[in-house]
């Protein structure tokens, strides 16, 4: 069975070190992966692609050596493997041009300011990926555990299958 | 004003006595005096005539003449310093040397002819004898005199008058002239205050990304820290060996961060291994150099050792975020004292501070404007220079940021500071790999109000470069732009050296 990963684009250690001790309760079903750049986080898309696995969820920092959050954000959403994942921006700055340009060009999910709260956090997280696998997957209820219960049983109703 | 110009209309109201009542109408006394010069000797040996330009009566001198001007016109004249100003014209039926001649006093003003004139010359004898011969046209002589004397009496109050009023107007003027710069001396504030702010934003915008990264990593690490903390407390006690722990978080605290795809390498290999660790402990182990780790793999495999495999891999996590802590706080100090350092508003007094200094804080407060240009200093020397630290972070702000603009924030930027022993001055270059600075507009981006940024642009007024050359030029420096040798704009200053 594939697993369907969440990834951490951020050039800062001791954010991407904070940032993964947050997110470790998703961990038991969503594997994280993390990357320093854009060129690593392409690496790391590639690589998960070739294990075939999915990517449900980006999390990335705006500004960064090399291309930005954004550009990042913007080429997933033009490839079809990554078009779905959701994308979250977490970031400290971000002018409003950027932001508005997240928006329309990457369908930017979610913006989270640093420093950001935990538990706002872990809960844009849960809805962000409730979102994903209702959008994208079949079997839901191994995730009624982790996500959001609720939507994920009206989804099941809905669909009508289990 | 020259003192040969021909009598126009215009000048006619100036003739003195211009105003004359009738009987003592001077045309009339002219054409009479006229009509007897063929009849009597003693008039015909009065009349003389002067060429265009001749003195009559000297200023300061002397006189014993008075003359009656019968054709032409005379210009009286007051010597200033270097100049003289003509203050009257007089015509025909005017009388010249009258008061120096009367009172004995030394001449007031020069008179000269302004054009061709005779008329007639007296002396004190001959004047007596002309009185006693021509007691009619004496008569009318005393009438314009008098009305003469009147004349100047009234010119002189008018004068009084006119110099009130002009002093008036010019006091009007002056307090007009005082506001109109008071005026421009707060749209001049405001205007740099304007451009003030726009580099403020920009640096705050910038500081708001280098201090909320810090703070994050900060934030959370202690809240993980006291989280952890108490558990290790109590587990410790059941380790064989309670160094372990203090082992794994030195260990933790001395990590450094690899590269995350070998990283992702060695964890997958792990998971290999030990399928049934969690990720997070797998990921944290992947760190690990091969001999840390070797010392957590008894701890491996059984559930009894499972509390103990945590607590070492808490004990490794906490020596990361504390030492996450450490580096964030110093991190923010270090922002802070450089902003500090770099908004010093220094006091009346400048002060001698190293060049190096201010550079290097600058780039610091900027870094987030660097992310992706290459920067290199080349900075050995010291270079002290007397003055307002703040002011010339300013300079080095304004520089770096336009740089940054013109190379759309990548590429390459050089900054050198060395001291010049020989002329006594510090040479500071900045060079980017932009697309250079157009020659034809070299000159004109220090001028207030230049800018390639359109209307609506994000940064500034384009008067940036104007401060700039204003606040270097106050240091006694100097500021010029030339052409990178191999690309971009290069801007050099230089700064009078410190002793």
């Amino acid at each position: 069975m594939s697993d369907i990963y969440i990834i951490c684009v951020e050039d800062e250690p001791q954010v991407l070190d904070v940032i993964i001790r947050d997110l470790a309760v998703f961990e038991e079903i969503f594997p994280i992966e993390l990357a320093h750049s854009a060129d690593e986080a392409r690496e790391l898309i590639k690589e998960i692609k070739q294990e075939g696995h999915k990517i449900g969820l980006a999390l990335c920092d705006h500004i960064m050596p090399g291309d930005k959050g954004i550009d990042l954000m913007i080429e997933m959403q033009k490839d079809p493997f990554t078009e779905k994942t959701r994308k979250v921006l977490v970031t400290g700055q971000a002018g409003l041009e950027d932001t508005i340009e997240a928006v329309n060009n990457a369908k930017l999910n979610r913006y989270i300011a640093k420093p950001w709260n935990p538990r706002e956090l872990v809960e844009v997280v849960k809805e962000e990926l409730t979102q994903y696998v209702i959008q994208e997957e079949k079997e839901l209820l191994r995730f009624t555990s982790l996500l959001d219960q609720e939507k994920i049983q009206e989804a099941i109703r809905t669909k009508g299958y289990v | 004003m020259s003192e040969r110009k021909k009598p126009s209309k215009e000048q006619r109201p100036n003739v003195i006595g211009a105003s004359a009542r009738p009987m003592y109408d001077k045309s009339t006394f002219v054409s009479t005096i006229k009509d007897e010069i063929p009849n009597s000797l003693l008039l015909k040996s009065l009349k003389k005539d002067y060429k265009e330009g001749e003195v009559m009566l000297r200023e300061k001198e002397i006189n014993d003449k008075l003359y009656i001007i019968l054709e032409g016109y005379v210009a009286q004249v007051k010597q200033d310093e270097d100049s003289g100003t003509q203050i009257g014209l007089h015509g025909p039926g005017d009388f010249i040397g009258l008061l120096s001649f009367q009172t004995g006093e030394p001449v007031f003003t020069t008179a000269k002819a302004s054009t061709h004139v005779s008329g007639l010359c007296f002396d004190h004898h001959s004047f007596e004898v002309f009185m006693n011969e021509y007691p009619q046209i004496s008569k009318i002589l005393q009438g314009l005199i008098f009305s003469n004397l009147a004349d100047r009496y009234r010119k002189v109050v008018m004068l009084h008058v006119e110099v009130a009023n002009l002093s008036r107007q010019l006091e009007e003027e002056r307090n007009h002239l005082k506001q109109t710069i008071k005026e421009l001396e707060r749209t001049r504030n405001a205007l740099i205050s304007q451009e003030k702010m726009a580099t403020l934003g920009e640096l705050t915008a910038g500081l708001a990304h280098e201090i909320n990264n810090p703070a994050s990593a900060l934030l959370r690490s202690v809240e993980y820290l006291s989280e952890n903390l108490p558990a290790m407390a109590e587990n410790a006690s059941a380790l064989p060996d309670t160094g372990l722990v203090r082992f794994f978080f030195e260990t933790g605290f001395k990590r450094e961060f690899a590269d995350t795809t070998v990283q992702r390498q060695r964890m997958k290999e792990l998971n290999a291994s030990y399928p049934e660790l969690s990720r997070s402990m797998l990921r944290t182990m992947a760190e690990m150099e091969p001999g840390v780790f070797e010392k957590l793999t008894s701890f491996i495999g059984s559930s009894k050792n499972q509390p103990l495999l945590q607590l070492l891999i808490d004990a490794y996590q906490s020596g990361v975020f504390l030492n996450s802590i450490k580096l964030s706080t110093a991190r923010i100090e270090y922002l802070v004292k450089s902003l500090k350092s770099y908004s010093r508003q220094g006091g009346k007094d400048p002060e001698v501070s190293d060049v190096r200094q201010g550079i290097m804080e600058t780039l610091q407060i900027i870094g987030n404007r660097l992310k992706d240009i290459k920067v290199e200093t080349e900075m050995e020397e010291a270079c002290p220079v007397n003055c307002f630290v703040g002011e010339l972070n300013q300079v080095w702000t304004n520089i770096i940021i336009n740089a940054c603009d013109a190379m759309d924030d990548k590429g390459k930027l050089v900054v050198s500071c060395k001291p010049d022993k020989e002329s006594s001055r510090v040479i500071i270059t900045i060079a980017d790999t932009g697309p250079g600075v157009p020659d034809k507009i070299k000159q004109k981006i220090f001028d207030s109000s230049f800018t390639t940024k359109t209307a609506g642009g994000d940064f500034g007024l384009g008067i940036g470069l104007a401060i700039t050359k204003n606040v270097i030029e106050k240091h006694h420096g100097t500021i010029e732009v030339k052409d990178h040798p191999q690309t971009g704009a290069l801007f050099i200053i230089t700064l009078p050296l410190a002793s």
